[in-house]
């Protein structure tokens, strides 16, 4: 009883922040409205992406063809079929979900199939031909509103059913993880042979995991169909599937908490730029001696120190000082450099940050953000050096 | 009655015969060795076995059933379970939920209701590890049961790759070299290991080896391999005083 207690409980939690989210977005302009509907579906690609990727290891990059197949279902159904039946938008729009996530599995199981028998590079190719063919295939199709696109007529613009979707696809792989049945998933990514002499089917396996990543990404497209009320081709390009691939390796592989903190983050990040309008030359030039300086530093230490981890932190956040020191001294100093002294557009900057911070988290931290770790508060007391809960009880 | 027969099991690589027509019999309860020189398809053989690779020719019975050809995971379901030469855990896995996997394959609920987290596949897991908890006593791993497998020493990969294949609950456990790299001491332990899983745990086993003196005090009947041809079997006794199996490990008499 106590069970059924706590889950009824976290669905309603759940249910309730996405409803919060919603009071919150309906205060502010749609630029703002439009940011937390794609924020939400962003997560809920990383997260499905990274269970194919992550936790079973099976890397495809192209992921943004199951959401074109998705949001495509979801606006071809709705120009033929949502006059008819009448229904309201809220029952539609979920309606699609499940629509979408099953034609999106069906194209996992058509991919995966054949596919997912190769392994590392050559997956990855099939799965980066895989989303040109889908793309290209919508771009030529008469039906399909070929490469003008297709206008979905009811516009659908509700935050709360992306983040329900984005907590969904969380709780089930987070779920797939408790229990034994997430096991066998993770012993494919580890060793396959070994995996196969325990019994476990690698094939059935790897393909389960492609076909539940896809239905999570055909739902999500539903969602975005409806909420941009038109679709196309180039909203579903090769960069789509490498930004969600980026989001699943920057947060660490098989890390679902990663996944959902990198997808906000890279996806934050670019649009918070936009606010940077007016920032002058010799402070980004030296932003850019800055944090050259506190790599290279904090390399070092990673390298050639060996003491406790209380004291690694500390050393890291003296670099950090010391970074933003320099920063001053060097803006100050880049100040009296005449080419220097004009006002540049920093949201034009803003793919440059974005590749910059790339290139910085993977020379610090190559296996993203938390690894194979999942964040909790252990976890973080552990790398300050404090001892886990484990630990102080024992 | 015989658990294992292979009649006549050949495998051909292009031009290269890594088995060639080897015949031998398991009966239940035996404790059977398999030796010979490096390249002699010792581990090949067990390949055949389990399913990694098809017999070229000749016949592989288990438990009355024919299943050369037969792919791995499904062998492991119809019994039989191995251990790698070139030790292959679930590396980022825990010591526990590497022997959980092995168990996995008994599991009954359907991935949905784990999906959905229900308190059946909660049970489940939970059995699942209390199980593997009672394996690892066995192999005396038990204290380690959180750490990482890739953190354990050698001697320790090495008895948790066995816990993870008794896990599967089989008729007849293969051992791929299980004393390569072991210490004098972990050999002894090793050696009584084995034999409680033979007497105590009732199953057969099957172990490839290369150091002779550990092979000659533990299984009762050997099967001596050279360039894949099967030189000699019987018990250990005749086969340290075979004239072939001299030859084979130190070369003709001049």
């Amino acid at each position: 009883m106590k069970f059924w207690g706590v889950r009824l409980a976290s669905i309603l939690g759940a249910v309730a922040f996405c409803f919060l989210l919603e009071g919150v977005a309906q205060g502010q302009s749609s630029f703002v409205q439009r940011l937390f509907v794609l924020a939400g579906l962003y997560v809920t690609l990383a997260v499905s992406l990274n269970l194919i990727n992550g936790i079973t290891g099976q890397f495809s990059i192209g992921h943004a063809a199951f959401y074109q197949v998705g949001a495509y279902t979801a606006g071809f159904c709705a120009s033929r079929f949502f006059a008819q039946l009448n229904l309201p938008p809220a029952a539609w729009l979920l309606l699609m979900m499940i629509t979408s996530a099953i034609t999106a599995g069906l194209a996992g199981l058509l991919v995966g199939l054949p596919s997912l028998r190769l392994k590392g590079d050559y997956l990855a190719i099939v799965t980066l031909g895989f989303g040109e063919i889908i793309r290209i295939f919508a771009q030529n199709q008469e039906a399909l509103g070929g490469a003008y696109g297709l206008t979905v007529a009811p516009k659908i613009q509700y935050v709360w059913a992306a983040w329900l979707l984005a907590i969904l696809c969380i709780a089930v792989c987070r779920n797939l993880l408790r229990t034994a049945h997430g096991l066998p998933f993770l012993a494919v990514r580890e060793d396959e042979i070994a995996s196969s002499a325990m019994g476990v089917n690698v094939t059935q396996t790897k393909v389960v995991a492609f076909v539940l990543g896809s239905m999570f990404a055909g739902a999500a497209g539903a969602i975005l169909a409806h909420f941009e009320s038109f679709v196309s081709p180039p909203m579903f390009t090769m960069d789509v599937s490498f930004t969600i691939v980026t989001m699943v390796v920057l947060g660490g592989t098989g890390s679902i908490t990663g996944s959902v903190l990198a997808a906000i983050l890279l996806f934050y990040l670019p649009e918070k730029m936009r606010d940077f309008t007016n920032i002058p030359l010799s402070g980004v030039a030296a932003a850019f001696v800055a944090i050259s300086a506190a790599v290279f530093a904090i390399r070092w230490v990673m390298q050639n120190f060996h003491g406790s981890a209380k004291d690694r932190a500390i050393r890291y956040l003296g670099i950090v000082v010391g970074a933003l020191v320099i920063w001053f001294i060097s803006k100050a100093l880049l100040g009296n450099v005449p080419s220097l002294k004009e006002n540049i557009d920093g949201s034009k900057l803003r793919m440059v940050v974005f590749s910059i911070t790339l290139v910085v988290l993977m020379l610090l931290r190559p296996q993203g953000m938390l690894g194979h770790h999942e964040f909790s508060w252990d976890w973080v007391r552990s790398k300050f050096g404090k001892p886990t809960v484990k630990e102080a009880t024992a | 009655m015989s658990l294992l027969q292979l009649d006549q099991a050949t495998i051909k690589f292009g031009g290269l015969i890594a088995v060639n027509s080897v015949s031998f019999e398991l009966k239940k309860g035996d404790l059977f060795g398999l030796i010979g020189p490096n390249g002699a398809g010792k581990t090949t053989c067990f390949n055949l076995i389990t399913g990694v690779y098809k017999p070229t020719s000749g016949k592989i019975t288990f438990d009355g059933k024919e299943i050369g050809g037969t792919p791995a995971n499904k062998i492991a379901n119809l019994g039989i379970a191995r251990t790698f030469q070139n030790i292959r855990l679930f590396k980022s896995l825990s010591v526990l939920e590497n022997v959980v996997v092995g168990g996995f394959l008994r599991h009954k609920t359907p991935l949905i209701s784990a999906l959905a987290y229900l308190p059946n596949v909660i049970k489940e897991t939970q059995s699942l590890k209390a199980e593997a908890m009672e394996l690892l006593k066995i192999v005396n791993l038990d204290k380690v049961a959180d750490v990482r497998s890739a953190d354990l020493s050698y001697g320790m990969q090495r008895r948790l790759e066995i816990a993870r294949a008794m896990a599967t609950q089989p008729k007849l456990l293969l051992l791929d070299e299980p004393a390569a790299g072991m210490n004098p001491q972990e050999k002894e332990e090793l050696n009584a290991m084995v034999k409680h899983i033979r007497d105590e745990v009732g199953l057969t086993v099957l172990l490839i080896e290369h150091d002779m003196r550990f092979v000659m005090s533990l299984c009762e009947r050997i099967v001596v391999l050279d360039a894949g041809k099967e030189i000699a079997a019987g018990p250990p006794d005749a086969i340290r005083s075979d004239p072939k199996v001299i030859a084979a490990y130190l070369g003709e008499a001049v």
